[in-house]
């Protein structure tokens, strides 16, 4: 080992959501005197502000520590934060293996949690050293022996020297950075070797191009050198290198066992994927670090412009977001209902609501999102499949030999008292239960086997809502299953809204049509004439409901105090007007695809 | 010059109705009327110089008929002392059955007041108290007898449907009623459930069902029905007179006619500018006596603001073409297609060619060039908004 790399810790944090990751990571950075307390915005790491708002972290922040260790040396910490979303799972792996440790933070209160789990699991897949951390001690409910007994008996490591920390009140903190130079190994790596380094984040700026996150495991890179990825087989020529301090500060060189960024005039973020490998084009590597994946989207919905919305504004928001998300697809589509638009691929739910939300917040947008979709193989009766993920797309029924859908595996860890509840949703949804085990006396981990278009649909605000917040979930892909399923239509005074369509099992469509009507009928206004709403199965009908004629619309009095006023109320109805799609006769609030897919805890 | 229409507004009740949200207010004392008029002349004073004629004059509120007798002989002395009135001019005031006696009606009389308009509301006392109004049944026809003896000969009762409870044969009772004591003037309102009043808040709480619509209009047209059996001529969504009885005044505000206001919180129409008066009382009081002692500059109220005014928007041509209609198209025989033409110099046809296009397609507007009119169905004048959106 060379001796620069004695001095380095490249570590990660894992956490549950809540349970303090972000805070822990601010507190760390203090503590370094890297950013003053005064300066702090909270959470400085997570910033983006949907992810402030919902105390996840989805984009990685990676940064550089300096800190005078007890023993009088100077470490350098490469603290590289992790997605907290199971959506993310790949960007996590990615992540970790740029690591030699992580940080397991564990709640003092609420012990540990699936998603923990999950990237617990991964973190051992990449042969981390863990680091167990106890959180929230300041919190009267707090109680630390469990919170380690459940790490040794779940994760089965010695916890018995955990720090127990409050990263709220700044208690122990410097104990967390001790046990990392501890525990967590420096990094090795041939600085003479060939260049191989990880890329496990990027981003796109407007003045660099893409700023590539890697790690180097082997040889060197600096500015002028020619580097290859050598799964997506690119070349470029690097501009610059730099450490994260925590803002990008160039240096000359990386070293194999360092952490840095790489500019090299990469015009998008989806050539350079996240577990690529770089290596010198004139010196390459014999072989790439193993783990690379491409991306592969799991959910799809249509997204189109709002009444009043360019469609050009909404193309452009697209691609800005796609620069910097190499997870998110999207290709023009046509609606009938909706007119121009666009088919957006996600890896996962929430993957799907943070695009929608920055598309309507930061770009400040109006748009209409259709019900979301998975990707099914639709099998002719020819033997040829398709792969379909827009139900406008489904063939005839008569030429479909059977559809087969996405099936994942899915771990949903709760508290005991919850079981029963949360078995009859899965079972609502058509889960296979594969086992039951008690992690803890108190705490349950169901694996069932689900389709995926039920987990789209509401399952997580299901199982939030039937825990009070303390389910965690996680899935993975399965395998495609052969399924009995039908495409339901909606229509609106007899005609077929397509942007309602949902392909869904046989033995749920008379349930959802229903519920979809009913919502419909509260949804829509009145109009001058009665709006049937349906809900076909092909050419069959399976459920019905009628918003009756508007019968009187008409104020009683205006007299001459009264003409601004009532006038300004027309005004406003007139504005509501706009606010609607017409489709067909009949006008209907932007606000009815939205509510079609909520969770309704009465249903 | 065009005679205007003047319109005097009295913010007081003895109570305050459970429907009711316009401004006035109940349980107020005597002192408080006396210092109320006082203001109310110093704002007629204000106009005595701009030798302005009026063919209409209108005191409502509130219930003007609260007040001493004399105050109304003074708020009339007001209005002939700063305008002149044509011969024929229609000066009405609101009474509320209750509060008339021989002794105030024939001092209307004699201060030149010709009709009534009387807020009967219902005949059914049991509607009448859930309403709050102060009155039974008997006292509106007693009242409306003792007007007719001292020589009201145009008077007018205002009646309510759609009230929580009310079935459609209490309605037709209460209308009928009217009809047989032979009123010249009925208005015929459905009950609106207006924020801020006692029922909003039954309402809020689900503890008072709404009149369904179904229900609503078969009220009103068995109400039409019985009201043009009887002679009378449908003019207004809400009015209906005997031939020749038709509100003067509030003909004025459908058909963009110029009217003045006084008092606290009214609004006027001039010059093709909207105003309105300040609505704190306090407030009004104050400038009136600012007026009266000569702080306030006194500015002629057709091309400046007068001290009362907080607040006034000169239409554009926008705002007036589609005033005209949503004011115009409140009347049943509608607008005249020459006399749009005539104010604004292009043809209603070309400014709303859509609308008028979109609306007489599904039946709810009638373009009638033949007859020179643009108006509403009967079916129109129920969904009013529907069709009043797309011309506002």
């Amino acid at each position: 080992m060379d001796q620069y790399q004695k001095h380095i810790r490249n570590f990660s944090i894992i956490a549950h959501i809540d349970h303090g990751k972000s805070t822990l990571a601010d507190r760390l950075l203090e503590t370094t005197g890297l950013v003053a307390r005064r300066d702090m915005k909270e959470q400085f790491l997570d910033n983006m502000d949907i992810e402030r708002e919902r105390g996840i972290t989805i984009k990685l922040q990676t940064t550089r520590l300096h800190y005078r260790a007890r023993d009088g040396e100077e470490y350098i910490f490469n603290l590289i934060d992790t997605p907290g979303h199971v959506d993310f799972t790949y960007e996590v792996s990615r992540s970790l293996a740029a690591c030699e440790g992580a940080v397991l933070v564990v709640d003092a209160t609420q012990g540990v949690e699936a998603q923990t789990l999950a990237n617990v699991y991964l973190a051992l897949d990449e042969d981390l050293e863990i680091v167990p951390v106890i959180n929230k001690i300041d919190l009267t409910s707090a109680d630390p022996d469990a919170a380690k007994a459940e790490i040794e008996d779940i994760i089965g490591i010695d916890a018995s020297e955990a720090p127990l920390i409050s990263a709220k009140e700044g208690i122990n903190i410097e104990e967390v950075l001790e046990s990392v130079i501890r525990t967590v190994p420096a990094p090795s790596g041939d600085p003479e070797g060939k260049l191989k380094a990880l890329i496990f984040d990027s981003y796109y700026d407007n003045y660099k191009g893409v700023v590539i996150y890697a790690r180097i495991f082997d040889g060197v890179v600096k500015a002028g050198d020619q580097i290859r990825l050598m799964n997506t087989k690119k070349k470029y020529e690097v501009t610059e290198v730099g450490v994260f301090a925590p803002g990008l500060t160039p240096v000359e060189q990386l070293r194999a066992g360092e952490v840095g960024y790489i500019c090299a005039s990469i015009k998008q973020v989806a050539d350079a994927r996240v577990g690529d490998t770089i290596t010198l084009d004139n010196a390459p590597a014999e072989t790439a670090l193993p783990g690379y994946k491409k991306l592969q989207s799991m959910v799809y919905c249509g997204i189109y412009p709002a009444e009043g919305e360019k469609y050009e504004n909404v193309r452009d928001a697209l691609e800005k977001l796609q620069v910097n998300d190499a997870a998110f697809l999207f290709e023009q589509e046509t609606s009938t209902a909706l007119g121009f638009g666009f088919r957006c691929g996600f890896l996962g739910l929430l993957h799907m609501e943070i695009i929608v939300e920055r598309l309507e917040r930061e770009f400040d947008l109006g748009i209409v999102t259709t019900s979301p979709s998975v990707i099914y193989k639709v099998v002719m009766n020819d033997g040829s499949e398709l792969m379909i993920q827009n139900p406008s797309n489904l063939p005839p029924q008569t030429q479909i030999h059977h559809i087969e859908e996405p099936l994942v595996k899915a771990n949903i860890m709760i508290p005991k008292e919850y079981v029963g509840s949360i078995m009859e949703i899965c079972q609502e949804r058509r889960g296979v239960m594969t086992h039951m085990e008690y992690i803890t006396e108190n705490r349950v981990t169901l694996h069932y086997g689900i389709p995926l278009n039920e987990v789209i649909y509401d399952f997580f605000d299901a199982l939030k809502s039937k825990t009070k917040g303390y389910g965690s979930l996680d899935y993975e892909m399965l395998r495609y299953e052969r399924s009995n399923l039908v495409k339901l239509d909606i229509l609106l005074n007899k005609e077929l809204v397509d942007a309602f369509s949902m392909i869904v099992h046989e033995s749920k469509a008379y349930a959802r049509g229903r519920f979809v009507c009913e919502k419909l009928k509260d949804i829509i206004p009145m109009h001058q004439f009665e709006v049937p709403i349906q809900a076909a199965v092909g050419q069959k009908v399976i459920a019905r409901e009628t918003v009756r004629a508007l019968r009187k619309d008409v104020l009683a009095k205006c007299y001459g105090g009264d003409i601004s006023r009532k006038k300004k109320l027309l005004e406003k109805q007139k504005e509501g007007k706009k606010r609607m799609r017409q489709f067909g006769s009949v006008e209907v609030p932007q606000e009815a695809f939205t509510a079609v897919l909520k969770y309704d805890e009465n249903k | 010059m065009k005679p205007l229409g003047l319109y005097i507004h009295i913010p007081f009740c003895k109570r305050k109705c459970n429907y009711c949200d316009f401004l006035s207010w109940g349980n107020t004392k005597k002192e408080d009327h006396t210092a109320y008029v006082e203001a109310l002349l110093a704002e007629l004073q204000y106009y005595a110089d701009q030798d302005m004629l009026l063919d209409s004059v209108y005191i409502g509120g509130g219930t003007p008929s609260l007040l001493e007798r004399d105050l109304i002989l003074r708020i009339m002395e007001g209005v002939t002392g700063s305008f002149a009135l044509s011969e024929d001019a229609e000066i009405t005031i609101e009474a509320n059955p209750g509060l008339l006696d021989l002794d105030k009606l024939m001092a209307y009389r004699r201060a030149g007041i010709n009709r009534l308009s009387l807020g009967a509301q219902s005949l059914n006392d049991e509607i009448l108290h859930f309403m709050g109004r102060i009155h039974k049944s008997n006292t509106f026809i007693d009242n409306f007898y003792l007007a007719r003896d001292c020589g009201f000969e145009n008077i007018s009762a205002d009646l309510i449907f759609a009230v929580p409870g009310q079935t459609v044969e209490l309605w037709i009772d209460s209308l009928e009623k009217a009809i047989s004591l032979g009123a010249e003037h009925i208005s015929f309102y459905s009950l609106q459930i207006e924020e801020g009043t006692p029922f909003y808040g039954l309402w809020e709480k689900g503890a008072m069902k709404a009149v369904d619509d179904e229900t609503d209009r078969r009220m009103y047209h068995e109400a039409l029905k019985r009201l043009k059996n009887k002679g009378y001529v449908h003019y207004e969504i809400s009015n209906a007179a005997m031939p020749g009885f038709e509100s003067r005044h509030n003909l004025k505000y459908w058909s963009m006619e110029e009217y003045l206001g006084v008092g606290l919180g009214s609004h006027y129409y001039i010059n093709g500018t909207r105003f309105s008066n300040e609505t704190n009382l306090e407030k009004y009081l104050r400038i009136s006596k600012g007026v009266k002692e000569g702080r306030e500059v006194c500015n002629d109220p057709l091309s400046y603001l007068a001290p009362w005014v907080v607040w006034h928007h000169k239409n554009t041509e926008v705002d007036e073409i589609s005033e005209f209609l949503f004011t115009g198209l409140r009347k049943i025989e509608g607008i005249s297609l020459s006399a749009f033409e005539e104010r604004f110099g292009k043809p209603v046809t070309a400014v709303y060619e859509n609308a008028i296009g979109k609306h007489s397609r599904t039946g709810l507007l009638e373009l009638n060039m033949k007859e020179d009119r643009l108006r509403l169905t009967a079916k129109g004048l129920d969904l009013f908004n529907q069709v009043l959106v797309d011309f506002v």
